[in-house]
This record gives structure tokens, sequence and C-alpha cells, in this order.
């Protein structure tokens, strides 16, 4: 758990209106929930959240945020971003408690080479980006590395092949896929044309086994 | 060429594009995405031609999802046709899209030709775009 502790101010206006000015301040609203609380509407410093999630669990931080005095242990619910600027304009704080297991989204990571789908012409196609866990709070994962190495064009990349770390569990089934091995167009093109050669190889030299009389004619005219 | 197999009504009124995209304004399925940066209508034409200049820089190796359907009928007259006796017929079709919209999704191991190939395809549409990735962190991630 980051020691940081982020300062959140109450009474805030809601609407978009309100909600702008507080941006152009250098402040983002956002809002506390959880653990049978009544939710708050907040606005913290831009600033101040952003580097209190700069560590190596990213938007699963667990923080500290002092609301009003009142030291509130959250974690980043989810945020809301504009789609053209990809600022944060919004946060939603989950409250939590540190001794009872949470639900979290860890970022799934692909490690390794997959030689085995390469040399058969395939590749790696990453179906799965983030798994969702139960694990306390003091224990969140920060990444998950799955090994692409085991992977072959028939045997794909399951969450069973996770290794998870202790007291951390998964809602997934072991057999749900993160990674599967695609055949590249590219490759199937090479290899029909490989095929296509081998079959005029083979019509060719079976003409020139058949019709001896043909060739030496076509070598008498030549 | 995208098309809708059949429609409910054959021609639609041209109406207007206000704001922002709602939905789809994230890589989902690749690691890079063609993003929208201004209102507009993309035509199957210019959808088909994005996607073969992608393909064909990455070589046919990489995999490209189309986050966008033309569903819009555009109906125009014939040249030197007098004004009057209704609406044109449909000549092609469009989908609509807001700022903000990721339109195409690749995935392709190698930054610079992924890159490379959706620059190609920005080539191909009548609007502004650029290139996306996958969101990493509080801070996201441009370019």
């Amino acid at each position: 758990m980051s020691q940081t502790v982020v300062t959140a101010s109450t009474g805030r206006t809601a609407g978009s209106r309100p909600s702008r000015r507080l941006r152009a301040e250098g402040q983002l609203p956002g809002v506390v929930y959880g653990l049978g609380g009544d939710p708050v509407a907040v606005a913290v410093s831009y600033k101040e959240l952003r580097e209190a999630l700069k560590t190596d669990a990213g938007l699963n931080t667990v923080f500290q945020l002092d609301v009003e005095g009142t030291k509130e242990t959250v974690l980043v619910r989810s945020i809301e971003r504009d789609p053209i600027s990809r600022h944060v304009l919004h946060a939603d704080f989950l409250r939590i408690d540190t001794t009872k297991k949470i639900t979290v989204r860890v970022p799934v990571q692909l490690v390794g080479e997959a030689a085995q789908v390469a040399a058969d012409g395939g590749m790696v196609e990453q179906k799965m980006f983030e798994l969702e866990v139960e694990a306390s709070p003091l224990n969140i994962p920060t990444v998950f590395e799955a090994d692409q190495s085991v992977m072959t064009l028939s045997r794909p990349l399951t969450v069973g092949d996770l290794e998870l770390p202790e007291g951390v569990t998964t809602l997934a089934e072991d057999e749900q896929s993160i990674a599967s091995a695609v055949i590249t167009r590219a490759s199937m093109m090479d290899e029909e044309e490989a095929a296509a050669a081998e079959g005029e190889e083979g019509a060719e030299g079976e003409a020139a086994e058949g019709g001896d009389e043909s060739s030496s004619e076509d070598s008498a005219d030549s | 060429m995208l098309m809708p197999k059949k429609v409910k009504h054959r021609k639609q009124h041209r109406g207007r594009t206000r704001g922002v995209a709602k939905g789809a304004t994230n890589v989902s399925y690749g690691d890079y995405g063609l993003q929208v940066l201004e209102p507009g209508w993309i035509t199957s034409r210019q959808i088909e031609a994005a996607r073969i200049a992608m393909t064909r820089h990455v070589k046919r190796g990489g995999k490209v999802w189309i986050n966008v359907f033309p569903d819009k009928p555009v109906t125009s007259k014939p040249a030197e046709t007098r004004m009057g006796s209704g609406k044109g017929n449909v000549e092609h079709w469009v989908a609509v899209v807001k700022p903000g919209r990721v339109i195409f999704e690749l995935s392709y191991p190698e930054d610079k030709i992924a890159r490379e190939a959706i620059d190609k395809a920005i080539q191909k549409l009548p609007v502004k775009a650029r290139v996306i990735t996958r969101e990493d962190g509080f801070d996201g991630c441009i370019g």
C-alpha cells in the first residue's frame, strides 16, 4: 500500500460547468463510495493524484484520501477520460477495508518468445489484457506475466498457465484464453505458393517421364 | 465492400454531427488504433481502401479490426437532371463518425511498421486522424 496521502475537498457543486471550472483550477472532480457509506462528491488535486498513482501498481494503487480531515483508504475504481485530449475528467474512489479481499483488474503481459508459433508461420494474438482477481488490498499483484514460449499453433495460453501469488484467486475459468496463435495470411499464401510450385514440378516430372518422345521432339526443335 | 444486407428505410436524411464519440474511443482488441479527430462521413470505399493500405503495409502479417460499419445511405440525382421528381437514388453507403472514435485497430509485433501502416490508412480517409495505443496508467497513451 502506498503511504501517499491525497487531499480531497468536499462540497463541490455538481454539474458540467462547475466541474469544468474545477478542472481549469487544476482540480479533478470525483466521488468516494463503498463500505456501505454514502457517496461523497469530492475534488482532488490532479497533480497529487497523478503522483500518487505513479507506482508500479498503476491504477490499482491503494492510497489514503484525506476527506476533510478523515483519512480513508481508497482505490481508484474507474476513471473517465476525454476521448481526444485523453486527460482524466473524473475519478471514482472506492473505500476499502484492508482486511477484506477486493476484486481488481490486473494487467496481463506476455513475456518470452513463442518460437514454435513463429516457426509454424503463426502470430500470437493476445485476447485478454486484464485479469479480474480477488486479492487482499495489501497484496495486489502489479502485473501477471504470461510466458508465451509454451504456445504452439494448437495450444493457446490460458488463465491456468498463470502463476498466481499466494492469496490471489481469479474469477476467470482456467480454460479461458489469454493468447492464441493465428496463422497469418502471408504464411498461408506462402504455403499455397509452395504447394502450387510443387504441383507444377510434379506435373512437369510426370510429363517428362511419360512423354520422352515429345521431349525429344522439343529438343530437336530447339 | 461493406453495406447493409437489408434496411428498414431505403433513404435517410443527412442529419447533423455534433459532439464527440461516446463509445469506441479506446483500443480494445489490437495494440494500435486509428482515432478520428473530426466529424465526418466515411464511405465504404474509403474504409476498404484504408484496410487494404494497412494490410499491404504489414505484408498481410498482422490482424486488422474494423470498428465502424457504413449503414447510412447517401443518395444523389443523376447529372443534368431537372430538379424535383423526388429524392435521388442511393449511390453509396457511409459510416458517420465523431471525434474520438477508433475506427480501425491493428495488432502487429513491430511498432514502427504498425504506425506506418496506420499512417497509410489515414491518407485514405476524408477526416483528420491519429495513431493511438492501448492505455497504460493515469496518463494514457497517445501517438
